[in-house]
């Protein structure tokens, strides 16, 4: 949609009617041959105004570096930029760097993939997508910053996530507030979900579904008598959104499951924690059959070090999404780690066929190593958004939106489709992939059944050696 | 009974990595009266250096004392003749050193951005995980080699300000500087000789943090703000008092899990912080130890 803005000619004196047009103009003659001319010169900025957007609208393409138009009138696929452009923030610096490397692999080799062929198929055209991609810093205030730069002055016709739950919170109000599609792969907390924003799309399928989905494998292994009935929880958890859907999770499953579960201890830790020794005495103390922590890398090492250290052990023991790492692995040692659960949103041992084959394939040729959950997320979110493009048949911020809103497509993450459902504030909703680290040093996918590539163990064989 | 005494031993060996984290922040207050808010980020150095020579050239981190100290002591010598001895006099302990030091610390964490990225890094060895069975409870190995480390530095630093010329120089200075210079000590080489001291044991305690937990380049805010709380309950000024408030602040915090929430914890210290300051602004210690 053309938005044609043309200034008010003020009221000329000459041009007033009724009893005005009787009484004697305020103006000399000379001040009234300058406004008359003033009022000329006007209409004539003002017509070649309009003639200049009428052509522009009226051309059959636009130039490369035409802007992407924020909307445009009409039907989109006429009126479309000679260059998709979407933009994008990661944290490239500070302390999440790294992920933010490798959500920026994941973006990049899906726009090169897709630029492969040309582009975007947008209705009967093929136009290039480009990605704007700039440096957040790890930093909420400027990943603000940038995203309002993108999509007022760089005039992006869409937007991808950044990373991590804090950032994607923040940086999707701007989306929101200036009304353009946002898809993401950096933010899982519900609470991102629940503000009931229109724009915002998320593929991380929620962390209670996480918890869920290691409890299921849990209950699998009660009712085959590997674990005990009714069994006892120690549930902890970051004192963040993040834990606190996992917490969440543990406990409507415990509640729903008629007296199997008991939790016995349920507290929380703030992030980057140094001393858990009091926290693993209450843990020791609780009697706890099941040691279920939700926590990020650097509370997961120090933490599994301190538990090692104190001599515990459970009969399951998990820290959420984290578990295999190789850093993880470097710092605590193959014994330390063997027979933590985790469940991630990917992993690379579902690449044996279809597009996950195809995805594997590609990312390795690019990269030369293999890709993680980060980097399929992150590559799915950008091609959530093309589908989305090709689906609406324009670059409408409103069309897009609705397609994103509307589609279904085949997907790598697990259960192989992706949808956006509205009543989870389009946030993607898929079983998790449970791992299981084993001594050898591989990690096995253990559940759901229909995409496991090996069988788990419970209950934790190093409880016997201890 | 068995949970008592574990968090008896948890706080006691707490308070010993707590002291050491604190010493090299006391004594550059005590004495130049600068916060040292370039002590998070040697902290981290301190932990980067001990990780390299770890993963480089495979040596142990309680072997690599006499390298990681002396590589401090200097970047402190370098820091208060390059930066610090430029401060205002007067206002050393205003907001030019403030916002200085700050300055300092927010290069050290890029350029560790830099060269190590944002990756979390651990150092293990074949003790990282063994404990040893005192009264039925756990200790683990490293945490007590840490805190016999910190004991032994207290001993140090006590000895060295109390029974050497140096030391009784510097206790001199932190008293009254302008009096030192009438009787010949040479002012500017104690404030240098001290501030590469303090920053020498900011690097020491970098290498003990890197035996027991993760670091990134954002390591040592955490550390420098319990610091700075250990540093106000012990008194300023006061190495003893420092262990002391090492002791209280561990003690607390390790308790507090029994009638708060594990995440209230860290808290605790804040509010124990505003309490001394308002009650007893010398320190829990302070005027005692100081008389």
């Amino acid at each position: 949609m053309l938005i044609v803005y043309a200034p008010a000619i003020p009221a000329h004196p000459y041009s007033q009617c009724g009893s005005h047009r009787a009484s004697p103009s305020p103006f000399s003659p000379s001040e009234r041959i300058r406004l008359v001319r003033n009022h000329l010169t006007r209409k004539r900025h003002v017509l070649a105004v309009l003639a200049l957007l009428l052509l522009s609208a009226c051309a059959p393409g636009q130039g490369p570096e035409e802007p992407a138009a924020a909307g445009s009138e009409g039907d989109g696929a006429a009126n479309l930029p000679g260059e998709i452009v979407i933009g994008a923030t990661l944290p490239l610096t500070g302390e999440e760097s790294r992920i933010g490397g490798f959500y920026r692999e994941g973006y990049e080799l899906a726009f090169e993939l897709e630029n492969e062929d040309g582009g975007l198929q947008v209705g009967d055209q093929t136009v290039p997508v480009q990605l704007e991609l700039l440096d957040d810093t790890t930093n909420q205030a400027t990943a603000v910053s940038l995203a309002e730069r993108l999509i007022t002055q760089d005039n992006v016709n869409a937007l991808l996530g950044t990373y991590s739950t804090s950032l994607v919170e923040a940086q999707s109000t701007a989306a929101e507030q200036n009304q353009i599609p946002y898809v993401n792969g950096g933010g899982a907390a519900t609470s991102i979900y629940e503000r009931g924003y229109q724009w915002i799309f998320g593929n991380l399928a929620p962390i209670e579904l996480l918890a869920e989905t290691e409890m299921e494998w849990i209950e699998e292994q009660q009712e085959a008598g590997n674990l005990p009935k009714p069994a006892k929880i120690a549930v902890v958890w970051e004192n963040t959104s993040h834990g606190k859907d996992f917490q969440k999770g543990i406990t409507e499953f415990v509640e729903a499951s008629e007296g199997d579960y008991e939790i016995v201890m349920d507290e929380s830790f703030e992030l980057n924690g140094r001393d858990f020794s009091a926290l693993l005495s209450e843990v020791k103390a609780s009697g706890a059959d099941l040691f279920m922590v939700d926590a990020h890398l650097p509370d997961y090492i120090t933490m599994q070090r301190q538990y090692t250290t104190a001599g515990l052990c459970h009969d399951v023991i998990t820290y959420g999404a984290r578990g295999p790492e190789p850093d993880a692995r470097d710092a605590l040692g193959e014994e330390a780690v063997s027979y933590i659960l985790s469940a991630v949103w990917w992993n690379a041992q579902l690449g044996d066929e279809g597009i996950n084959k195809e995805f594997v394939d590609a990312f390795t040729a690019k990269y030369d190593k293999e890709p993680e959950w980060y980097h399929a997320v992150s590559y799915e979110a950008a091609r959530a958004l093309f589908t989305a493009i090709q689906n609406a048949g324009s670059v409408e911020p409103e069309a897009v939106r609705d397609a994103l809103a509307n589609l279904e497509m085949e997907s790598l993450l697990p259960g192989g489709s992706l949808t956006f459902p509205e009543e989870s504030g389009f946030q993607a909703q898929y079983p998790f992939v449970v791992q299981q680290n084993m001594p050898e040093g591989e990690s096995p996918i253990i559940y759901p059944e229909d995409t496991a590539t090996g069988e788990g163990v419970a209950p934790n064989p190093n409880c016997d050696q201890a | 009974m068995d949970q008592f005494l574990s968090l008896v031993v948890s706080a006691v060996l707490l308070a010993g990595l707590y002291a050491a984290m604190a010493f090299g922040l006391g004594l550059i207050y005590g004495v130049l009266r600068i916060v040292n808010l370039a002590h998070g980020g040697v902290i981290m150095a301190g932990a980067y250096t001990t990780w390299v020579l770890f993963t480089r050239f495979g040596m142990d981190p309680y072997l690599s004392i006499p390298i990681v100290v002396p590589l401090a002591f200097l970047f402190g010598v370098g820091l208060y003749k390059g930066l610090v001895r430029f401060l205002p006099r007067g206002a050393a302990g205003g907001v030019q050193s403030l916002l200085l030091l700050f300055g300092v610390w927010l290069v050290m964490q890029n350029v560790a951005y830099l060269l190590f990225s944002g990756n979390d890094q651990a150092i293990r060895t074949s003790y990282s995980t063994r404990g040893l069975s005192l009264l039925g409870v756990i200790v683990p190995l490293n945490r007590l080699v840490v805190f016999v480390i910190g004991l032994l530095t207290l001993a140090v630093l006590h000895v060295l300000l109390t029974r050497t010329y140096v030391g009784k120089a510097i206790r001199a200075v932190a008293q009254n500087p302008d009096s030192c210079t009438l009787v010949g000590i040479d002012v500017e080489r104690i404030y240098t000789l001290t501030f590469a001291i303090g920053t020498a044991l900011a690097g020491l305690a970098g290498l003990l943090l890197s035996t027991l937990f993760a670091f990134n380049p954002g390591a040592g805010a955490v550390e420098l703000l319990k610091s700075f709380v250990i540093v106000v309950l012990g008194g300023l000024g006061s190495v003893v008092g420092i262990a002391l408030g090492a002791f209280v602040l561990a003690t607390v915090e390790v308790f507090s899990i029994l009638v708060l929430p594990s995440f209230l914890t860290a808290a605790v210290g804040f509010v124990l912080l505003v309490l001394v300051l308002v009650f007893r602004p010398g320190g829990l210690f302070g005027q005692k130890v100081l008389s």
